[in-house]
């Protein structure tokens, strides 16, 4: 169960990676997800059928993806649009797009050879997927390291953390938030593109949920590996992606049937939101009581304990740290 | 807002500007700075025409230091990495690696002057330095590249009295060892009064008055408090 997990966990590494850009580095929620990860699917599925190989028609999803960032990068940059709309727009406007590539709602591949079957056939599939996922995660994560150690790099985590000061220090904001969006859908519809061959096909339905899916791996992630360095960061999604996999395989021998595994999702994104919450609530009270408890053998004074407890904000995963 | 207002500042102007809440001080500077367009007129920037151009655009020749010492530093990044930002000869969008030791080395003794510690603290994430150690990174990174023209927008005034007399000594420091044009909004008429070759006061949007040199040197806070009252 845990090797299906982490598989199935690599291949949805880059869609983690994809939100955790927008998410993470540029701070924008981007709703795009919802459309570009069946955008790569169709677009490598149809490319396949059509006679691509499997390691061009991906590149090709990927490409794609990286167009469907470039739209809402327009639409949240030069129309101004807030970028909530910007992404629900461009997803919705997908849907189309990915039916006309499609020309159905289902497009199963036939007898194409995917990129695990590039591998030895008398490896398993499970195998065959974790060698498969651990390349391509690997060259994502290798060169968005890469990318971040570039003044380019620098200026795109700028942007993201004060916009006001990267323009003052001759930084073209509108460049780089277009240019993080392109980045973030490309990585996340080469995680389609890779879904699409491990199961088969491409389905216009299968970018419902995923925007939740990668910002709960986000989270998940952040809370087992947390660290400054952009390796670091870039690792913690890659486990989140394997440790949301996981959860999800762990609910479903516990019986959900499929259809619930979308509340299943939402439900574990609520729980990865709070759970920080909660426990920098409860570390804040403890120290509170330890503190209390040295000033309490001086003075018995009971009276700023509840002052004192209202001032202590708890602060969450998804507030942002003071600027 | 701003009426017809013609100002030319000369190379090597350190011009202090004074005005009341709702004069025009900071929509004159942001107009400069290019936060706000003007609707009419024209805007020279060292000999090239910005009126309609982007903040960014405009960074190629002038540098600002906000009020807020948030504002002028990207907390999330390091010391390096927000001095690294400041040097506006590397373009934004190369691809270039940006770490070295070298340039570490050269960056700590830039911070040495400062007398903060930074210089050991290059690596630390700016959110946690203080208001004051933030401010004073603001006005190196905005005087790094030797900007045509440095704006300092209040730029002492959400420091505590002693850190805000030591900006303000380190600013008349950095101005004056790299010769630069700089033009200061001001709330405090005493600093307007000690630094600075010449100091304009902005009402209702227009400049009420413009002095240099020795007249400005003469000017008394009396005075100005009179001019303030009109």
């Amino acid at each position: 169960m845990l090797i299906t997990s982490i598989g199935q966990g690599l291949l949805w590494a880059p869609l983690v990676i994809g939100v955790f850009i927008t998410f993470r580095i540029l701070d924008i929620p981007d709703l795009t997800t919802e459309g570009s990860f069946p955008l790569g699917a169709a677009v490598t599925v149809s490319a396949m059928l059509s006679g691509q190989s499997a390691v061009t028609a991906s590149l090709l999803g990927f490409l794609a993806g990286c167009v469907a960032g470039w739209v809402t990068g327009i639409l949240d940059t030069k129309l101004h649009m807030p970028s909530l709309l910007a992404g629900i727009l461009t997803m919705t406007g997908l849907y189309s797009v990915n039916m006309h590539i499609m020309g159905k709602s289902n497009v199963p591949l036939l007898s194409q050879k995917v990129l695990t079957n590039y591998l030895p056939a008398t490896w398993s599939v499970d195998l065959q997927t974790i060698v498969v996922g651990a390349l391509v995660t690997g060259v994502v994560v290798a060169v968005l390291i890469w990318l971040f150690k570039t003044r380019l790099g620098l200026s795109l985590m700028a942007t993201g953390n004060n916009a006001a000061m990267s323009s003052a220090n001759g930084i073209y904001t509108d460049r780089m938030v277009i240019i993080g969006y392109m980045v973030s859908n490309g990585c996340i519809a080469l995680s389609g593109a890779l879904i699409a061959q491990s199961n088969g096909y491409a389905d216009i339905g299968m970018g419902i949920g995923t925007i939740v899916i990668g910002l709960a791996s986000v989270l998940v992630g952040e809370i087992f590996l947390r660290g400054r360095q952009i390796w670091l960061r870039l690792s913690a999604m890659v486990l989140g992606a394997i440790i949301y996999r996981y959860l999800l395989t762990v609910a479903m021998g516990l019986g959900f049937p499929v259809d619930d595994l979308k509340i299943l999702s939402a439900g574990i994104l609520v729980i990865v939101i709070c759970l920080p919450i909660i426990r920098n609530k409860y570390r804040t009270r403890q120290q509170l009581k330890r503190y209390l408890k040295q000033l309490g053998a001086d003075e018995h004074e009971a009276e700023p304990i509840s002052s004192l407890k209202r001032q202590a904000s708890p602060e969450g995963l998804l507030s942002r740290d003071t600027k | 807002m701003l009426k017809n207002v013609s100002l030319t500042i000369e190379p090597g102007d350190f011009v202090s500007v004074i005005g009341n809440n709702g004069a025009g001080k900071s929509t004159l500077l942001n107009t400069i700075a290019g936060t706000l367009t003007a609707d009419a007129g024209d805007l020279t920037l060292a000999g090239h025409s910005v009126t309609k151009k982007s903040v960014a655009y405009r960074a190629k020749w002038l540098s600002r230091v906000f009020q807020d010492p948030k504002m002028g530093t990207a907390g999330e990044l390091s010391v390096a990495q927000n001095l690294t930002l400041a040097q506006r000869h590397t373009h934004s969008m190369s691809l270039h690696l940006y770490r070295n030791a070298q340039q570490e080395a050269a960056y700590q003794d830039l911070l040495r002057p400062l007398q903060m510690g930074l210089e050991d603290r290059l690596t630390t994430q700016v959110k946690y330095l203080s208001g004051g150690q933030r401010q004073a990174l603001s006005l190196l990174m905005a005087t790094l590249s030797h900007p045509e023209l440095l704006l300092l927008d209040e730029h002492t005034a959400a420091l505590d009295p002693q850190t805000s007399a030591k900006v303000m000594e380190l600013t008349q420091k950095i101005v004056e060892t790299n010769h630069l044009t700089t033009m200061m909004i001001t709330h405090k008429m005493s600093d307007a009064l000690t630094y600075g070759n010449r100091l304009v006061m902005v009402q209702d949007g227009q400049v009420k008055l413009d002095v240099c040199g020795a007249e400005k040197q003469n000017l008394r806070q009396d005075e100005l408090m009179a001019l303030f009252a009109e």
